[in-house]
């Protein structure tokens, strides 16, 4: 059904297409034997004018199957008219003649006669003017087997009735009729078409009521035809009739007025009536001829025997106007198989029908795309509030934290604050007074007496380095380091300038040597002067003893870093001991020998940590050391 | 270099306010003082209460000191406390207030010189060191230092 329905798409211009396809179906080519070279050519003789619309009809059916043939290229058409109509009553004798002198020397490879007049007078003057060329034919009657079958041929195709396949199709599809109207009429009122009529149909007279109007002037049929009762059907099978003016109405033209306003469907036979108001019917006719004839008489060229192609009816086949259809309310479901309906209007969903549904498709798909990334952001949005959540609660977990770290650290410094003061306090009494009696009761004491005071007295000065020492290293820990933009040089060279002057103020004969290549650097001032000045008390100490002492300072600057070193040419250590120095409390050499607390270098290394700095020495024994610095940018 | 007597004219036999709790330091620094034989008649406060009720005498008329000795870890009232009221009257304001205390910490530096303190020096251990520092303050405060004459 689908694909028929696809095939009546085209059919508003008429079967052709349909033709064309039974055409490729039957294709002569198969038939066809060797090459043809040579041209071939088909004549039409059509019984009237050429505008008239079945001699249309017939032409361009026919030519278009001709087009199917394989050397179509080589084929020559010629119509030919006998204009009957406008001509009437004359004698066509010298139309032989004509056709005798005009295709003298152009054989004609097939005769198609596309009435029954061309073939009567095919028939007639054959011998004369086409003697050796096959004769295609439709007619009403066949002619008798001997003429078919006497040389050249002939062959083709009997008209059939089909009012009896159309009345029956019409009261299938409304079973409720009582009433037939058949409508027919000749200017000639020879009542020859009711009398066909009601031959074919007089099967149903005891079914249905069958009442001909025949022959009624058109004001008269067209107002009867507007009032035909409920429960009636009509059926048109041929009208001719004048109009206001007194000129000639062809049946279709009849049709096409009365059609509009007829109360009930109108089924009919012919062909040339389709699509002007019937509903449909087992439709023949020009255009489903012309194809077939066309046909024929390609296998004839192919080299078939008119002989051994028998003579058919010519082809029927129901037919529906889609637009009639919708107006009487005729579900397609209810035609015959293999029905071909024309005439479709597509509605707006019908023509456009894919297009929107892939639209709506493309629609749908985007909607569902973005459907996906809303839910995906809802769900990112709720993961991030979680998220926030989480981190606000981390955040307020860290601040108490802080809080309680805050509070120790306070706890811290309050205590390293009374250890510096109270432990302090009571040094100054012991060294105080032990001084005091060595000042004023030098007399009471005997020297050893006055060494133990001194003893006394230089405890209490390293007790109180020592806490002195303690102190700084743990301010390292509690303090807050400010990094701001330092320069290097002068930084260097002032706290030089204060160790040359303790060094000179402590008689010691230090040589210093200065090189500083190093621009501003970022760090925390007080914790790089501190170092400085750690990494120089340690060199002037370990310089103490050697006959020339000298320290050389020098710095230098790398993309990321800057290096600062202080060597000297002191006692030096050995490598193993290396960690050892940098840590608090650590110390090489017996107390008395270099004094100190072991807490200096420690100092350096912690404020480089907490600079992100490093701080590490080379050495080896009795061959001086280098301490480096490496300050960030 | 200066180094006469401690008499000075201005001064001559004002007072010096000792703000200290700890016996010992409080002997250890007369006798500092003696050794430099400054003659000043020396007043002790022995903590921030007592250090407070100066005020009221000198408002009563007895004579202010020509400096103030702070020590800031003292019982009752804090040593930083008493600065600052100290600072805030405006029969003390003028006094110079020289901090001697053990602290070295930056904190309590830079708490003292907002609240208004002349000097901060912090104690050495060592009495020979702490004779020197005596000798300084009595040099600079009495014998160099010009306070208002409204005090």
């Amino acid at each position: 059904m689908k694909a028929i329905r696809s095939i009546s798409v085209w059919l508003g211009l008429g079967m052709i297409p349909v033709v064309i396809g039974l055409a490729l179906l039957l294709s002569p080519a198969s038939l066809l034997g060797e090459p043809h070279n040579r041209t071939y050519r088909v004549l039409v003789l059509y019984w009237d004018n050429k505008d008239f619309p079945g001699n249309v009809k017939f032409d361009e059916s026919f030519k278009a199957v001709l087009q199917q043939f394989q050397y179509s290229g080589n084929v020559e058409y010629y119509p030919e008219y006998m204009e009957t109509t406008r001509f009437p009553g004359k004698s066509q004798n010298f139309l032989g003649d004509y056709l005798r002198q005009k295709y003298e020397g152009k054989p004609i490879d097939v005769v198609v006669a596309s009435a029954d007049l061309p073939l009567s007078f095919l028939l007639r003057n054959r011998e004369e003017v086409f003697p050796k060329s096959p004769l295609v034919f439709v007619a009403t009657n066949s002619p008798n087997v001997e003429t078919l079958a006497a040389d050249p041929g002939m062959t083709g195709l009997i008209h059939q009735s089909t009012h009896r396949e159309t009345l029956a199709l019409a009261l299938r599809l409304h079973p409720n009729t009582t009433q037939v109207f058949v409508i027919s009429g000749s200017p000639e009122r020879d009542k020859r078409f009711e009398t066909v009529a009601r031959r074919e149909l007089s099967a149903f007279t005891n079914q249905v009521e069958i009442t001909y109007l025949t022959d009624l002037p058109l004001n008269e049929l067209i107002s009867q035809t507007a009032s035909f009762p409920s429960n009636s059907i009509a059926m048109y099978v041929w009208q001719q009739a004048m109009d206001e003016q007194g000129k000639l109405l062809e049946t279709f033209d009849v049709l096409a007025r009365i059609a509009p306003t007829a109360s009930v469907p109108i089924y009919g036979m012919g062909e040339g009536n389709f699509g002007e108001g019937l509903v449909g019917g087992y439709l023949q006719g020009a255009d489903s001829n012309g194809a077939k004839l066309a046909e024929i008489t390609l296998r004839i060229l192919s080299g078939t025997r008119p002989q051994d192609i028998g003579v058919e009816g010519a082809p029927t086949l129901p037919r529906f106007d889609w637009r009639q259809l919708k107006r009487w309310d005729i579900s397609e479901n209810r035609l015959p198989r293999g029905s071909i309906i024309g005439f479709r209007q597509f509605t707006f969903w019908e023509r456009y029908k894919w297009r929107i549904l892939g639209i709506a498709a493309l629609f749908f798909l985007q909607s569902l795309f973005i459907a996906v990334l809303l839910i995906e952001r809802k769900r990112r949005q709720r993961a991030n509030r979680s998220l926030d959540r989480l981190n606000a609660e981390l955040e307020e977990r860290i601040a108490a934290r802080t809080a309680a770290l805050k509070a120790k650290s306070r706890e811290l410094e309050t205590f390293a604050y009374s250890v510096a003061h109270d432990l302090k306090a009571p040094l100054r009494g012991i060294d105080g007074y032990s001084r005091l009696l060595l000042d004023d009761h030098a007399a009471d004491l005997n020297a050893e007496g006055q060494y133990f005071l001194k003893t006394i007295q230089g405890s209490t000065i390293e007790m109180s380095q020592l806490i002195d020492d303690l102190l700084e290293y743990s301010r390292l820990e509690r303090r807050e380091f400010k990094p701001g933009r330092l320069e290097l040089g002068p930084l260097i060279t002032s706290v030089i300038e204060q160790k040359k002057r303790e060094a000179e103020a402590a008689d010691c004969d230090i040589d210093f040597v200065v090189s500083v290549n190093g621009g501003s650097i970022v760090a925390d001032a007080n914790g790089l002067i501190q170092s400085l000045k750690n990494y120089l008390d340690n060199a002037i100490k370990f310089t103490r003893k050697v006959p020339q002492p000298c320290i050389e300072i020098g710095s230098k600057e790398n993309t990321k870093n800057v290096l600062v070193w202080v060597h000297d040419n002191g006692v030096g250590f050995d490598m193993k001991y290396h960690e050892r120095i940098f840590n608090i409390f650590q110390r090489l050499d017996p107390g008395d020998e270099y004094p100190g607390t072991g807490v200096g270098l420690a100092i350096v290394r912690k404020s480089m940590e907490r600079m992100g700095g490093r701080a590490w020495a080379e050495s080896e024994p009795g061959r001086g050391a280098t301490f480096y610095l490496e300050i960030p940018k | 270099m200066i180094t006469g007597s401690g008499i000075n004219m201005n001064n001559d036999l004002s007072p010096i306010l000792l703000i200290e709790d700890r016996l010992t330091d409080l002997d250890l620094t007369r006798r500092a003082f003696e050794r430099r034989r400054l003659l000043n008649p020396i007043h002790v406060a022995r903590d921030g209460e007592q250090a407070l009720a100066y005020i009221e005498r000198w408002e009563a008329g007895e004579r202010p000191p020509v400096f103030i000795l702070l020590d800031l870890g003292l019982p009752k009232i804090s040593g930083l406390e008493v600065l600052r009221q100290l600072k805030n009257h405006p029969k003390s304001c003028g006094i110079p207030v020289v901090v001697l205390t053990t602290s070295a910490e930056d904190r309590d530096i830079d708490e003292a010189y907002k609240l208004g303190c002349n000097s901060y020096i912090v104690k050495p251990v060592e009495f020979t060191k702490f004779i020197d520092v005596a000798a300084q303050i009595e040099i600079y405060w009495c014998l160099l230092n010009r306070t208002p004459r409204s005090v």
